[in-house]
């Protein structure tokens, strides 16, 4: 629309993602979380964000799919007896970077560390002079970061439109749950896993039909093994 | 203008037996569910499909429409909520989408995108409902019945076990309670509940398609719950009444079609945030002070 | 007469509860291990030891709360191991939480009714079915529910929400609420923790009123004294082991156990 060159856009769209974190973490979860409140107010605060975004964006932007142009990136490119696009490559490449990007940065960063000892204890992180307030923002900027690439790769793949991300979203809640909450390499073995079945099931199966897949393979690996792959054995309470 | 009104009251009917029906889980279980649409979509479908393909009357309509949303929402309660409660939000999540792909491309039962039309209108008793203030009369008195079952239900020993499951399950578990069994059998009894709106729904409308069931359309039920207030039975008709005044309320302000149906959406989400933020027991509960702990 | 060298109590009768090689590990630690006493019938059993050595981790395992790794807890020779939690209360084994878990925003009497026999009243089928008998079901649950209240003294209180209770009448309520159900088998999770003076008063002799109407006691304490005076039997656990187990003079004399429970 506004006709700038495309790295700059996807600058804009992660400055843009990793913001809108912050302001409703800021603005909106601290503030219930520092009320007590329960987690499924915050929940449905989430929930009436995600309709509420969604929509504005479809009155702002018109509800029709949004196809970025890709120019040479759509070319086949040939691996072998595989037809690939470039595109299909720039995906991969971008996963993986993003990937052993968050690894490191959680590994050597100091900021990194933070969020891992907010993670295991809040309460011996406090005592050591971290500022919990800030990690959860900084959790929130990273995770919608990351989100944005996502969001531009699907956009030149098949076209962007208000609301498209909530089926992401379920694929992606799907995917941490079989990978283990709490785990990222579980999270991506978990996406593999699911992207993998759901790819398969179409071969097999017709397209339409690929939500029923992801779900069943979800219910089989809740029934089988809840904790996921990597995940921490499930503690329902403190007793 | 009357006609106008009959439609908001049918609605308004329609809709307090789904809201009432979703409190069963998200305010006394203590259990969210984000597949309220797809039951009553399953409802809907099953009801419509039983009159046009099998010529079965109004009540056979309902009895299958109870028990199909039944146990539909069994078959992911069961595996989901022997894990955790917080499971069953992201299964039923899942359910609402997979039930809406079935709708949408099992083309040979449901006729796909194109919907279903000449359904027909409910023979109860040998009284055909076909006037607009007749339906109102048949919708309330499906919303007083279902009022009336969960309040049975919640006034009881039964309802005790579920506030206690709510207040403490760990506790409850210690004094004998089977709580997730309990859970499996609330939840069926808000599915068939929710199904039997359904059923009313596709027989007054006539013509059903999948985009009435859809994941908005969850969280819209949802709405109604949480606005109205999750802590008492009438909480939910209350936000009924209300939200569904909404649409019409924009209509008057002749705000062009392909922004009004977005709009409506804003507002709802708008309301919903706003409400966590300075409200969150909804406009029947208690003003509660300072929240503890949540559990 | 029985042999004076035998630890437990002459003429004792077969064991009510009997807890063999109980074992649970979390990571590389070993909360409960090698784990095994006996609790006998119609009287008080008090489990004692240092923090940490496992005694909470004991009640769960038992009320199914916990998987044990290994072991063995037969109740009347019936293995309770596996059990989910609700099933163990079925079987007669009951008890109390050291943050007493009271359903806070619900009434005393509810507390209690909630322990009380209503299997109609929460049966869906016969609560829409079977109305006449439903109703008077209640109002015997209800009855019942009062015996109760009176027997703790906490009948005045019926209507007050649990969580506006003072402490020692909660810590009341918790065990009044366990007494309903009328399994054979009370476990006491720190009964008298958090009281001191004229509480603590009101509830030894409470505990032992349980132990007159026939029922079985295993508590866990950290009050030294409160034990010796309750105990009819005392076992004495350490890094999830059973170090001894007898009458409370004993174990509460013994100057090798007492440095482990002071620590050195």
């Amino acid at each position: 629309m506004l006709g700038l060159p495309l790295a700059l856009a996807v600058a804009g769209a992660i400055v843009a993602a990793a913001g809108s974190g912050m302001l409703i973490d800021r603005f909106i979860y601290q503030p219930l979380e520092r009320r007590g409140a329960l987690r499924t107010t915050l929940f449905i605060a989430s929930l009436g964000l995600l309709i509420l975004i969604e929509n504005l964006l479809a009155i702002v932007f018109k509800p029709d799919p949004l196809r970025l142009d890709v120019g040479r990136l759509a070319d086949a490119v040939q691996i072998g007896p595989v037809f690939l696009t470039w595109l299909h490559l720039v995906s991969v490449a971008t996963a993986a970077f993003a990937y052993l990007g968050l690894m490191a940065f959680l590994k050597y960063s100091r900021w990194g560390q933070a969020m891992r000892a907010v993670s295991s204890s809040p309460e011996m992180a406090r005592t050591v002079g971290i500022d919990l307030r800030r990690v959860h923002l900084l959790t929130y900027a990273v995770g919608s970061a990351i989100s944005a690439p996502a969001g531009i790769l699907v956009a030149m793949d098949v076209g962007a439109d208000p609301y498209r991300g909530t089926t992401y979203v379920l694929l992606a809640s799907v995917a941490v749950i079989m990978g283990g909450i709490g785990s990222i390499p579980g999270a991506l073995l978990g996406a593999l896993f699911l992207a993998l079945l759901e790819n398969l099931g179409v071969w097999k199966i017709a397209s339409e039909w690929q939500s029923t897949i992801s779900f069943g393979a979800f219910l089989i690996f809740i029934v089988l093994r809840p904790r996921g792959i990597f995940g921490r054995k499930i503690q329902s309470a403190e007793i | 203008m009357t006609a106008y009104l009959a439609h908001y009251l049918v609605m308004v009917g329609i809709y307090a037996i789904l809201a009432v029906s979703l409190n069963l889980l998200i305010g006394y279980s203590g259990i969210f569910s984000l597949a309220h649409a797809a039951i009553y979509g399953i409802g809907a479908y099953a009801s419509a499909l039983v009159a046009l393909k099998l010529g079965l009357g109004f009540w056979g309509g309902l009895v299958v429409a109870a028990g199909v949303g039944a146990f539909a929402s069994a078959l992911v309660a069961i595996p989901s909520l022997r894990v955790a409660g917080d499971y069953y939000v992201v299964a039923s999540f899942g359910l609402q989408v997979v039930v809406l792909a079935v709708f949408m491309n099992w083309t040979d039962l449901t006729n796909g995108h194109a919907g279903l039309p000449g359904i027909p209108r409910p023979n109860v008793f040998g009284w055909v409902i076909d006037e607009p203030f007749e339906y109102v009369f048949l919708s309330v008195a499906f919303a007083a019945l279902t009022y009336a079952v969960c309040w049975r239900l919640t006034n009881s020993a039964f309802g005790r076990v579920l506030q206690a499951i709510r207040d403490d399950e760990i506790a409850a578990q210690a004094m004998g309670k089977n709580v997730v069994q309990v859970k499996i059998v609330v939840a069926s009894i808000s599915s068939a509940l929710g199904a039997m709106a359904g059923s009313l729904y596709a027989h007054y409308i006539t013509y059903i398609n999948p985009s009435s069931f859809a994941l908005h359309e969850s969280i819209f039920i949802a709405s109604l719950v949480i606005l109205g207030g999750s802590e008492r039975l009438a909480g939910p008709i209350v936000g009924a009444f209300v939200l569904l005044a909404i649409p019409e309320a924009l209509k008057f302000l002749a705000i062009p079609d392909t922004v009004a149906a977005p709009l409506r959406q804003v507002i709802y989400g708008a309301l919903l945030v706003a409400f966590m933020l300075l409200r969150p027991e909804g406009l029947l509960g208690r003003a509660r002070t300072q929240a503890r702990d949540g559990r | 007469m029985a042999a004076e060298a035998a630890p437990q109590r002459e003429a004792a009768p077969a064991p009510i509860m009997a807890v063999r090689g109980l074992a649970r590990a979390f990571g590389g630690i070993r909360a409960v291990d090698e784990c095994t006493f006996d609790v006998r019938p119609g009287l008080i059993t008090g489990l004692i030891g240092p923090n940490g050595a496992g005694k909470t981790t004991v009640f769960n395992l038992i009320t199914g709360f916990l998987k044990a790794d290994r072991g063995s807890i037969l109740l009347r020779g019936k293995e309770l191991l596996g059990l989910a939690p609700h099933e163990v209360e079925r079987r007669g084994v009951v008890r109390t939480f050291q943050h007493l878990r009271l359903w806070s925003k619900m009434t005393v009497l509810e507390n209690v009714l909630l322990g009380c026999a209503t299997p109609m009243g929460e049966s869906v089928f016969s609560l829409f079915l079977r109305t006449a008998a439903v109703r008077a079901e209640d109002t015997r649950a209800r009855e019942r529910a009062m015996e109760v209240l009176e027997f703790f003294g906490l009948a005045g209180r019926r209507h007050q929400l649990a969580e506006d209770l003072a402490y020692p009448e909660q810590k009341l309520l918790s065990m009044a609420r366990i007494f309903a159900t009328d399994a054979p088998v009370m476990l006491l999770d720190e009964p008298a923790s958090g009281l001191d003076g004229e509480s603590l008063r009101r509830i030894v002799p409470q505990v032992r009123r349980l132990v007159e109407h026939g029922k079985t006691v295993l508590l866990i304490e950290h009050n030294m004294e409160l034990i010796a005076e309750l105990s009819d039997v005392v076992v004495f656990l350490h890094q999830g082991r059973v170090l001894a187990a007898g009458a409370p003079a004993e174990i509460t004399r013994d100057p090798a156990l007492s440095e482990i429970y002071f620590g050195v």
